[in-house]
């Protein structure tokens, strides 16, 4: 099952939501509703998505929807485009559809950033949560409170990869906590093809495009993978225009460039994105425990076997059954779950 | 002993300005493209992306062997030790002489024999779609029928 976590999706009315003051009204008339031209775009680009490059029978592909907002969300301006579009949108077999927040997260969102119980009713329907930190500060920020298990819990850190000279030094301690609770770190691939980056991004001054923007993303994503030692990393799409998607096979390859083992570049796009889904379900729960415990009963009654042996093996078993319930009942959970 | 080995990749480049709904009045389409074409932006793709370095590693052995343009498949026999760099600059190229396209790379084999195998097989994926969509099995039996002989008769001529 392959993974493309980034499709950004920008609102069609709203240009730049009013960054500072809460209380102002806002003042574009921020309609939700997709016309019909930018429906038939989507379409088709999830047409060429799903058709020219994950095509297999044995393939999934499962989309993360992505809204990005810039530095804080607000209660009374923020709005949610995705529901939407998803309402809008036809339904495919083989692809799951789902839905992503990022936040861009700078010098004006150290106080704060919505990110708290009040605004927890406004994040919930979204499936996962992403933060793009680009000063030091906000990075630990992100790293450290951010990724521990709880109903507001961020689990993708996004970097901006093109930026001349990555703002902040990816501290190796801080990247492991992370990782160690179960955030990834995103790198989007559309950053090496040089294509033209989500609009939004750039309007909030995150991204760069260019060939100054395709060597800072070589020597930034360079970095992560080092860094991370290739063990909380996710890559995905990032894609605005249909001409930069390219297929899983060719991004793992590419990510084998950057210094990262053939296993490890495979398991970025197909395993880390899945346990990344399931970690996003949890945030339903009470701090990430998606177990139901079972209680097994050893059946005492059992006939008495001819040799010792089956009879320790039979309980050797069942105690083999209480000590693991919890993979088991969690990945058919994350399973119903994520099959929806 | 001192053999020399070499990958085969299979290419396939998917033309984005037919893709696109909203066509524009000459879409530029690969129908115009040959292996030369290929060859030149391929090669300036490894020189831009990865330097002369990475030309030195992969010029002497990187060949365009077969290329059709009505399916757009391409194969490209590159040395294995330094085949990932060619693999990198297929995955990085945007466009061939003026015209957008999206390379994917459907196989990669160490044998022209299996690359053969999986380039006559999606071909017949590809046919096989096209019919499916066109909902109409048994009308369009010759041309698909025509093209797919032709095109397994040139495949299989391809020599080391």
């Amino acid at each position: 099952m392959h993974f493309d976590l980034n499709f950004p999706v920008t609102a069609s009315g709203s240009t730049s939501q009013p960054k500072k003051n809460k209380n102002k009204q806002p003042q574009q008339s921020s309609s939700t509703a997709f016309t019909p031209a930018q429906i038939k775009g989507i379409e088709a680009r999830l047409d060429l998505l799903e058709h020219c490059l994950f095509i297999s029978r044995y393939d999934t592909l499962s989309l993360r929807f992505n809204q990005s907002v810039n530095k804080k969300i607000d209660p009374k301006t923020h709005v949610n485009i995705l529901d939407e579009l998803l309402k809008q949108l036809r339904a495919r077999p083989g692809t799951v559809f789902l839905k992503r927040l990022t936040i861009v997260l700078d010098n004006d969102s150290e106080k704060g950033f919505g990110l708290a119980n009040a605004n927890a009713s406004l994040v919930e329907p979204y499936d996962v949560i992403a933060l793009l930190p680009t000063t030091s500060a906000t990075f630990s920020l992100a790293c450290l409170t951010h990724s521990l298990p709880s109903p507001l819990t961020a689990h993708i850190i996004a970097l901006p990869l093109t930026l001349p000279r990555l703002p902040f030094q990816l501290k190796h301690t801080l990247v492991r906590t992370a990782i160690k609770n179960g955030a990834v770190f995103e790198i989007n691939y559309a950053g090496a093809i040089g294509g033209e980056s989500d609009a939004s991004l750039s309007t909030f001054g995150v991204s760069d495009t260019g060939v100054s923007g395709k060597r800072n993303w070589w020597a930034a994503a360079r970095e992560v993978v080092r860094v991370a030692k290739g063990k909380g990393i996710v890559v995905s799409g990032g894609v605005a225009s249909e001409a930069d998607y390219r297929g899983p096979k060719d991004i793992a390859n590419l990510l084998t460039l950057l210094g990262l083992a053939q296993n490890l570049a495979h398991d970025a796009s197909v395993a880390a994105p899945k346990s990344l889904i399931l970690r996003a379900q949890a945030r339903k729960t009470y701090r990430a425990v998606l177990s139901e415990p079972r209680l097994m009963i050893p059946e005492a009654t059992q006939v008495v076997p001819p040799t010792q042996q089956t009879g320790g093996g039979e309980n050797m078993r069942h105690n083999s059954i209480i000590s693991e319930p919890s993979p088991d009942a969690a990945s058919t959970n994350g399973r119903q779950e994520a099959g929806l | 002993m001192v053999r020399f080995k070499n990958r085969w990749l299979l290419v396939e480049f998917i033309d984005t300005s037919t893709a696109d709904a909203s066509a524009a009045k000459e879409p530029l389409s690969t129908r115009s493209l040959d292996g030369r074409l290929i060859y030149n932006a391929l090669r300036d793709s490894v020189v831009t992306n990865f330097g002369d370095t990475g030309w030195g590693a992969v010029g002497m052995s990187l060949t365009v062997k077969y290329f059709s343009p009505t399916t757009n498949l391409c194969i490209i026999r590159v040395a294995r030790d330094h085949h990932r760099i060619a693999w990198g600059a297929v995955t990085l190229l945007t466009g061939i002489h003026d015209v957008r396209v999206i390379p994917r790379v459907i196989h990669v084999s160490g044998t022209i024999k299996h690359a053969q195998l999986s380039a006559i097989a999606h071909n017949r994926d590809v046919i096989a779609r096209f019919r499916t969509k066109l909902k109409n099995a048994a009308l369009h039996h010759d041309s698909y029928d025509d093209y797919l002989a032709r095109s397994t008769r040139e495949i299989e001529a391809l020599q080391d």
